[in-house]
């Protein structure tokens, strides 16, 4: 059976970046319209659009296994493709397509069961001798216990969910007495995440470099590695900016770490496209950390220094295609770098801003790309994630890379909410970015003030005299003080306080 | 008696107490060094408002006005000013001399969100980044911690509360 009809079960850029692949390769694709995006951008570029508006369920429409099925059958998509979040990594959901005869775009059903599951990620990693963090061999059912794995491999410990990804769940403990609030509380956040509280504890490697490889593997056995990404400009664990190469490998290192991602990827029979994630340590020795069973949000950086379309390999790859592409004739050419331009408010902590965009302006520059799914008049709802857009830039190498950044960043014109972007202008101006010796801890140790220049606030102070001006001295300047409620001069009141 | 309350100038004051002084009547230009620079506030479809300075357009919005108080989001970047004139600027450094130092830190919350979890007591010790309670917004938590060594004086949300942006959290005695 051949792919001729893709049921996207995803929305935003994600979706009309895999709607643009399978429109080159001929490939028809079915998009969902939902009640909170009933106008959304990813809609026009779908040959064939589910009206999903009457549902009144109370389970997003991209979490619904069972309908997702009943749309696939209904449209006649003969293959379903899940982007990344929501099912991207449901190994029940990949199992359902497969008994109904629709093709999953992703890996088997047990490579995602295996991988997405810590504790056995783990003991496979063991078996075949990756380098991890020492830790726990299983999960930990209580506090003491983990005080006990604690003392003996020493603080700090990390406790992570076995169910967990992306981030959540995750608590790092220094002293034995906060283990028991820290135990609760992953537990708690596990639970709630992933609906399942276990968990399990791992020495907890001090400032990391967060290094990973992405992965292609067939179904006839091929697997190969495209080359890392560099994702340590991360906030609470979650990425903010990727680029590909890193500045922290040489080739010999990026051989032996790519050869010990296909390992990884070879002992649950891969295919598909995938990541394996390391932590590479001061002494840049690396730790094997999860590997991740989709395409990443990240990839676009691959896609640019590889020349490689890696949604058209899942696809491929899904049509039982075997790979073409050779380990040795992999080279990574120029520097890519990707910044997720999200509705938060940086001055808040990154706390989500959602709201309606108004206006929306993009560089077009010829070494930047843009994935995005809003456009202007388009609104940030609070029920899917808060991007706006990536931009992502490429240079003949990472110095360029960097310099074209900082010309696009300066391009890009978003009205109508708060937006990353006075982060990543801060963040390309500083030396530790731009030497490339920063680890996961830099965002923490960056100078919060976001202001790009002293002249800034000065026209914005500008801005606010003219306002109030404007609304308060209109005989201007003569009248009354505006501020002079009380009528009392400030000698009069001086000599009042000083009565008390 | 008119030319002593003229206002020949404004003062802003920044959030972080950094002023600046604008004289009246405003000019349409910022002097900087030995030149003026010429700035103008212009809106368009494509744009919306805007402020063009030195060749180069910069996004801006008017977030809140309140009396004297301004929120302006300026090439993304939100600042917070309050206006004063020259009497007012009086009035408020004669009060800032009798009025002592604060030695109370009243913790907001940083973002809209759900309250999962309160670590505290009145009158428990806390020392600088202890966790005091796990604030969950989008399905993240995150940790209200203690900017200060001290101790709890009150407790301002309940777990399972649902809280706003500010909504005061815990007041703590600083020592």
């Amino acid at each position: 059976m051949k792919i001729t009809k893709i049921l996207i079960a995803n929305r935003g850029e994600i979706a009309i970046r895999i709607m643009k692949t399978a429109r080159r390769m001929k490939i028809s694709t079915v998009a969902i319209k939902t009640t909170a995006e009933p106008n959304a951008m990813y809609l026009s570029f779908a040959d064939e659009v589910y009206d999903n508006t009457e549902d009144v369920s109370e389970i997003p429409i991209f979490l619904d296994i069972e309908k997702l099925i009943s749309i696939a059958l209904k449209t006649q998509a003969n293959a379903v493709h899940p982007g990344y979040g929501f099912l991207a990594e449901n190994a029940y959901f990949a199992q359902k397509c497969l008994d109904n005869k629709i093709i999953f775009i992703g890996p088997s059903p047990d490579a995602i069961y295996k991988m997405g599951n810590k504790t056995i990620a783990r003991k496979l990693a063991l078996k075949i001798g990756i380098p991890m963090a020492m830790g726990s061999t299983g999960n930990i059912s209580n506090e003491e216990e983990a005080v006990k794995i604690a003392e003996k491999i020493g603080y700090p410990v990390i406790i992570k969910a076995a169910s967990g990804g992306g981030g959540r769940g995750m608590r790092i403990v220094r002293k034995s007495d906060e283990m028991e609030k820290m135990f609760i509380i992953a537990g708690k956040e596990a639970e709630k995440a992933f609906n399942d509280p276990s968990v399990f504890v791992e020495k907890y490697i001090e400032n990391p470099k967060h290094i990973e490889f992405q992965i292609l593997g067939d179904t006839k056995g091929n697997i190969i590695h495209l080359g890392e990404r560099e994702c340590s400009i991360q906030r609470k664990h979650q990425k903010l900016l990727e680029e590909s190469p890193s500045a922290a490998l040489d080739d010999k290192l990026r051989k032996r770490m790519g050869k010990m991602a296909v390992q990884i990827a070879k002992a649950v029979n891969y295919y598909s496209a995938g990541t394996v994630e390391f932590l590479l340590d001061s002494e840049k020795k690396f730790y094997f950390m999860e590997m991740n069973t989709r395409i990443q949000v990240e990839h676009p950086v691959t896609e640019i220094v590889t020349g490689i379309d890696l949604v058209e390999q899942q696809i491929r790859i899904a049509n039982g295609e075997e790979l073409k592409i050779r380990q040795e004739n992999v080279r990574l050419k120029g520097w890519a770098i990707e910044c997720r331009i999200n509705a938060e408010d940086v001055q808040a902590g990154f706390a989500p801003d959602p709201g309606k965009i108004e206006k929306l302006s993009m560089p077009s520059d010829s070494y930047v790309r843009i994935d995005t799914g809003i456009q202007a008049g388009s609104s940030i709802v609070s029920t899917y994630d808060s991007m706006i857009a990536k931009l992502i830039v490429s240079g003949r190498d990472r110095k360029e890379a960097i310099k074209n950044c900082k010309m696009a960043l300066d391009k890009v014109w978003i009205k109508g909410t708060k937006t990353t972007l006075p982060f990543f202008r801060l963040l390309v101006r500083n030396q530790k970015f731009q030497d490339g010796t920063f680890t996961t801890a830099f965002i923490d140790e960056l100078d919060k003030y976001y202001f790009n220049s002293e002249y800034e606030e000065m026209l914005a102070a500008w801005l606010a005299t003219k306002m109030f001006s404007e609304e308060n001295l209109r005989d201007s300047g003569t009248s009354k003080d505006p501020l002079n409620k009380s009528d009392m001069s400030p000698w009069l009141l001086n000599k009042r306080i000083n009565q008390f | 008696m008119n030319d002593k309350l003229r206002i020949n100038k404004l003062f802003i004051l920044s959030s972080e107490n950094r002023k600046m002084c604008f004289p009246l009547p405003l000019k349409n230009s910022i002097r900087i060094g030995k030149r003026d620079y010429i700035v103008q506030l212009k809106s368009d479809e494509k744009y919306g408002t805007y402020i063009l300075w030195k060749n180069r357009k910069f996004p801006v919005e008017i977030v809140r006005a309140r009396q004297n108080k301004y929120e302006i989001l300026f090439n993304d970047i939100s600042y917070t000013f309050t206006v004063e004139t020259p009497f007012s600027m009086k009035r408020m450094k004669v009060l800032s001399t009798v009025k002592g130092k604060t030695e109370k830190e009243s913790l907001k919350a940083p973002m809209p969100g759900k309250i999962i979890d309160v670590l505290v007591r009145e009158g428990s010790i806390v020392l600088r980044g202890e966790p005091l309670m796990i604030l969950e917004a989008m399905k993240m938590q995150n940790e209200i911690q203690s900017p200060v060594n001290g101790h709890v004086i009150s407790i301002h949300a309940k777990p399972n509360s649902n809280v706003m942006k500010d909504d005061l959290l815990i007041e703590l005695k600083v020592e």
